[in-house]
């Protein structure tokens, strides 16, 4: 199988999970205690009410009816209509994205940045200090709950010392972005965002960091143990080139997997790094909608995050195959 | 099923391993911990005892500034009042906002997390072994079914998901009985202890798909292996085969597997319980959520100490996992994650 075909059949592969995902979060709405009625409908709303309100969302109209539907606004880009919040659920969850993309990415660059360079000298230098603190320090970074961890950052680094920001997130990176030509001094820009993010990237990457330092560790002594090492430290390369251009490249492919697989992780931690960090994204709109049993908008959101956990493993998938073309061969 | 190579390897392992001991350690003492919960406690972690709140644990001595102002001659004059709250030896870790004993509630709080930790693994296990065994053994429309249900469910953050069923459900919580105190055993503790019912349940649901891989995973290598097919010859029906052949053999895997789990659903948990979506209050990421509020008053252990009693038997277990990977099966890394 070529590359292209490949791309193809995990496209198609991928369409087929987000339908799932997509009927599954309809199936939501039947396995909530009470008719759909009762969570849109104002707690003492009368009977004509109740079926106005019935007649408008199409609930009296058969299973298959509703569902067609509801695809069919789904394709169009239409998440349903918050009754709580008397908005469309659409234009609320986008405009959420962008803080909690923010989120995970400064959290993926924390951990990238700390854990490969991390991993390589724990393994290149085996059981010397730096391979025991590095083990050290993934096993507290895996047991340790990351909005604990924020929760204790803000105590030291925010209220004893008062260097970050423990709170929302006034300035963002596109403010960052945008004083490179505009009139705001850029380094003061900077400066403002990073005591908003910094925090809470920390405590989001702190498990990655620890996760990618244990497998970037752990294939790195796998690769330096194979022939081909061997081969090339035999034909007189120089130590720096065997390890970071050939071992260290084999090494990393699994690792962009395990990433693409932990991005639900990640996801399920910016949630409650929000609710840590007071950050307005996608999981304090998750959690909002839930206290207030808004249930349009919590299955807009999860049918978002959903679709977006399907489409980066396809395009992990992707890179995948692309650094080790025999994938597509499998 | 645990035969004397298995045992052997345990044993050499430990023996070689620091870390094992440590984790067996820390998991042993939670245990006792959670167990014996009335006989450890000091105080009912429930009771409240306002004129005790805010203590600081022993060795920490706190210095608390009250500001008050009055009015004198015409003028307002405010004062400064600076206080010494001294720790209290019957408190060795302080109290909290409403004058419980901190200790009292940590020592609790290892009941909730060992037992959602311990029955939510059960309940993924009991789930997902089942389904994969009989994926992997029948193959076929069966085992594509599974798979995608498996990538779909894999689509949504465990967090969220368990987050989204509970509002969706809400939060039962089934009293039990503590038996030391119905027997008479101790007195003034609680009588009932709280197990957080839908937690168990959810966390199981969002959790046992990793279950269902790994004995899908050994039931598809099993199935060809040569006593597998002796067994089939000599006439042996598929249950007695999944049962008696397949399954043994897939055991140490699913064991080491869900050891990892159990890490990963204390976290889940505690994060639940943070979140206030659990159905008791006596749980470690409750108090670290009602901590939180005294943060920047200085009152800095009720959040802290509940955290590193998480991180404590968090670590105790995933070293535990590790010593078990490390002498049943080599070969395979452990999955799961919040």
């Amino acid at each position: 199988m070529t590359l292209g075909r490949f791309a193809i059949k995990r496209t198609l592969q991928g369409i087929g999970v987000v339908w799932g995902v997509i009927t599954v979060v309809f199936a939501l709405r039947f396995v909530t205690p009470g008719s759909a009625i009762n969570a849109v409908a104002p707690l003492d709303a009368d009977q004509e009410t109740r079926q106005a309100i019935a007649a408008e969302l199409g609930l009296d109209q058969p299973l298959y009816v509703q569902y067609g539907q509801y695809l069919f606004d789904l394709v169009q880009g239409d998440l349903g209509f918050s009754y709580i919040r008397g908005q469309a659920v659409s234009p609320l969850v986008a405009s959420k994205i962008p803080a909690t993309v923010e989120l995970a990415l400064a959290a993926t660059v924390v951990a990238i940045v700390l854990s490969i360079p991390l991993g390589v000298l724990s393994a290149t230098r085996r059981n010397q200090p730096v391979d025991y603190g590095a083990t050290l320090f993934s096993l507290f970074g895996i047991s340790t709950p990351n909005f604990w961890l924020g929760i204790m950052m803000i105590l030291v680094l925010a209220v004893e010392l008062g260097i970050f920001n423990t709170s929302g997130r006034a300035v963002d990176v596109g403010d960052v972005a945008l004083s490179v030509i505009g009139p705001d001094p850029f380094v003061d820009t900077l400066a403002g965002w990073l005591s908003y993010i910094t925090l809470p990237a920390i405590a989001l990457g702190t498990y990655f960091t620890a996760l990618i330092t244990r497998l970037t560790r752990s294939g790195m002594l796998d690769e330096l143990g194979k022939p081909y090492v061997r081969a090339t430290r035999a034909k007189g390369l120089p130590e720096t080139l065997v390890r970071y251009k050939h071992a260290l490249r084999n090494t990393l492919t699994p690792v962009i997997t395990v990433l693409g697989l932990q991005l639900g992780t990640l996801i399920g931690g910016a949630v409650i790094t929000e609710a840590v960090f007071s950050w307005p994204g996608l999981g304090t709109l998750i959690i909002r909608s839930i206290n207030l049993r808004d249930w349009p908008l919590l299955q807009g959101s999860l049918i978002v995050i959903g679709v977006s956990f399907v489409l980066v493993n396809i395009i992990v998938d992707m890179l995948y195959a692309y650094l080790d073309p025999r994938v597509a061969y499998e | 099923m645990v035969s004397d190579r298995v045992i052997r390897n345990l044993k050499k392992e430990f023996r070689t391993s620091a870390l094992a001991k440590l984790g067996l350690v820390l998991v042993v003492a939670v245990v006792l911990v959670a167990v014996f919960a009335p006989f450890v406690a000091p105080h009912n972690p429930t009771t409240q005892e306002l004129s005790q709140s805010q203590l600081p644990p022993l060795g920490f001595t706190e210095t608390e500034e009250s500001t008050t102002s009055q009015m004198e001659d015409g003028e307002i004059v405010t004062k400064t009042v600076k206080k010494r709250v001294e720790a209290d030896a019957s408190h060795p870790l302080g109290t909290d906002g409403l004058g419980r004993d901190m200790l009292s509630r940590t020592v609790y709080g290892a009941r909730t997390s060992l037992a959602v930790g311990i029955l939510g693994t059960l309940f993924a296990a009991l789930v997902g072994v089942p389904i994969g065994l009989i994926a992997g053994y029948y193959r076929g429309t069966i085992d594509d079914g599974l798979m995608r249900f498996a990538d779909i469910s894999l689509a949504f953050p465990s967090l969220v998901l368990a987050v989204a069923l509970i509002g969706l459900w809400g939060r039962v919580a089934v009293p039990i009985p503590d038996p030391f105190v119905v027997a008479g055993l101790v007195s003034d503790m609680p009588v009932r202890f709280t197990l957080p019912g839908t937690v168990i349940i959810v966390v199981g649901l969002v959790n046992w798909v990793w279950f269902a891989r790994i004995a899908r995973g050994e039931a598809l290598s099993l199935r060809d292996q040569e006593y597998v097919k002796a067994a089939r010859a000599l006439g042996a029906g598929d249950g007695r085969i999944i049962l008696g052949h397949v399954l043994p053999n897939a055991v140490t895997p699913i064991i080491v597997l869900g050891t990892v789990q159990v890490a990963a659903i204390i976290l889940l948990e505690s994060s639940l319980s943070f979140l206030g979506f659990s159905g008791t209050t006596l749980s470690w990421g409750f108090d670290i959520a009602q901590g939180r509020d005294y943060i920047s008053s200085g009152q800095w252990w009720i959040s802290t100490i509940p955290g590193l009693a998480i991180m404590l038997s968090v670590i105790g277990v995933n070293l535990l996992g590790d010593w078990l990977r490390d002498a049943l099966d080599p070969g395979i890394e452990g999955e799961g994650g919040m």
